[in-house]
């Protein structure tokens, strides 16, 4: 397990002969912990190079969509090996070789201030951030909802190729694009009527990014503990920006049993039916 | 503190690290928490994340409880204090009260992303980013409208 490197007693391992060895090192160390790696590198190394790959216009252009430019720096800055100060300074050394106007790079300066503000709340609420900020705005009373994900949820077995296919990618990569942590938070809280701090839980467990603040406050957002309304949507929206990629092979979609296929005003009927009106 | 020890902690794993930089080559730990990562029932993904950061950066690497841990290695290397950076989940700030009560304990504060004054309105992210964004960009006025609040951490 160590290649060479004579430690005091308790210290743990620096040299690894490959990725597998360091692999079956933490399993050892770790037996609790489940699975196994993801394909996503840790390291300085591994995030100058990301950083060297943003493209802030095209980010601002695609971000929304699955297979847009987005950066995937976020486990990078959650765990402080990219400070925010360096990407802002690289976003802005960006403009300045590429003579594009600021605009171009607007939304991604805005996500970094989306960081820091989560951050600036966390210092404020403390472990605050585990209890509603707000009452839900759902119209369903707290204790409707389950306080624990359902195995065939934990499992990917839904069998809804979308959120089987969230569930996966979470599991074994341990990242997710934001619109599909969108989605998949929206179906665990409004369709499954789950407490939302059980998939808070979920998502902390997995996600390289994992961030208390700003996780429990994104599924607060979805929830409407942190939001004016609950964040929901649709078939199409999800198909729109996923490429059809989850509807075309999907059971459900095909069956007409897709729980998402409807409009904004039944889904809102459907799902919010004691809500009032905003 | 004339001979510190560093406590690099899972916000500053890079080489911004404010203890870092103040004192290079000072002997550095990083403890891995057993209490925080079998509560939180963390996955091996996020723990060799973690690994993988640390094997870049000149620290001693240990698995246990913090305080202890942290203390003991002072002690191996005769220390006469701590050094660390700031550090924004509350479990540290409980951590450090903990090994402030045994050592001198020096916290080190990163750069600001955006200085503001305080206090702050947090209540929505609309009024810090009014506050932030015309900060951000240099400008002493009013900046563009921030985009709609459809967010997630990436």
């Amino acid at each position: 397990m160590r290649s060479g490197d004579s430690l005091p007693p308790g210290d743990l391992p620096r040299q690894f002969a490959s990725r597998d060895g360091m692999e079956a090192t933490l399993r050892q160390l770790f037996p609790q912990a489940p699975g196994g790696l993801s394909p996503i590198q840790g390291g300085r190394r591994a995030a100058e190079a990301a950083l060297a790959a943003i493209d802030p216009a095209a980010y601002g252009r695609s971000r929304n969509h699955l297979d847009g430019a987005v950066t995937r720096l976020s486990p990078h800055i959650r765990h402080g090996v990219l400070s925010l100060v360096e990407v802002r300074e690289a976003v802005f050394a960006w403009l300045a070789r590429s003579g594009q106007p600021p605009v171009a790079a607007q939304k991604l300066i805005n996500e970094l201030g989306w960081r820091d503000y989560w951050q600036r709340l966390w210092r404020q609420l403390g472990d605050g951030i585990w209890r509603d900020q707000e009452p839900l705005k759902t119209g369903h009373p707290p204790e409707r909802y389950a306080a624990a994900l359902p195995d065939d949820l934990l499992e990917a077995r839904t069998g809804l190729a979308c959120m089987d296919g969230f569930a996966s990618e979470l599991i074994h990569t341990g990242w997710l694009h934001n619109h599909a942590r969108m989605w998949l938070a929206a179906y665990v809280v409004h369709w499954r009527l789950i407490q939302w701090q059980a998939g808070a839980r979920w998502f902390l467990q997995h996600l390289l990014d994992g961030d208390p603040a700003s996780n429990n406050l994104s599924w607060q957002w979805v929830a409407s503990s942190f939001s004016s309304k609950p964040y929901m949507f649709n078939r199409e929206n999800l198909e729109r920006f996923s490429s059809g990629r989850y509807c075309s092979a999907c059971a459900a979609a095909s069956e007409g049993t897709c729980p998402f296929e409807a409009s904004y005003e039944q889904l809102q009927a459907h799902l919010f039916p004691g809500a009032s009106p905003c | 503190m004339l001979k510190p020890v560093l406590w690099i902690h899972g916000e500053a794993l890079g080489p911004a690290n404010p203890a870092l930089v103040a004192h290079p080559g000072a002997p550095a730990l990083f403890v891995f928490d057993r209490e925080l990562i079998e509560t939180q029932r963390l996955s091996l993904k996020r723990l060799g994340f973690l690994y993988e950061c640390l094997l870049e950066l000149p620290v001693t690497l240990r698995h246990g409880d913090v305080v202890e841990e942290v203390l003991s290695f002072a002690r191996r290397h005769g220390a006469d204090g701590v050094v660390t950076s700031a550090a924004v989940d509350p479990r540290f700030g409980l951590l450090r009260e903990q090994i402030a009560a045994q050592l001198p304990l020096q916290v080190l504060e990163p750069e600001p992303f955006v200085a503001l004054p305080e206090p702050l309105d947090l209540r929505r992210f609309s009024r810090y980013w009014r506050r932030a964004e015309p900060v951000l960009w240099g400008r002493g006025s009013a900046a563009a409208p921030p985009a709609p609040a459809q967010r997630w951490d990436r």
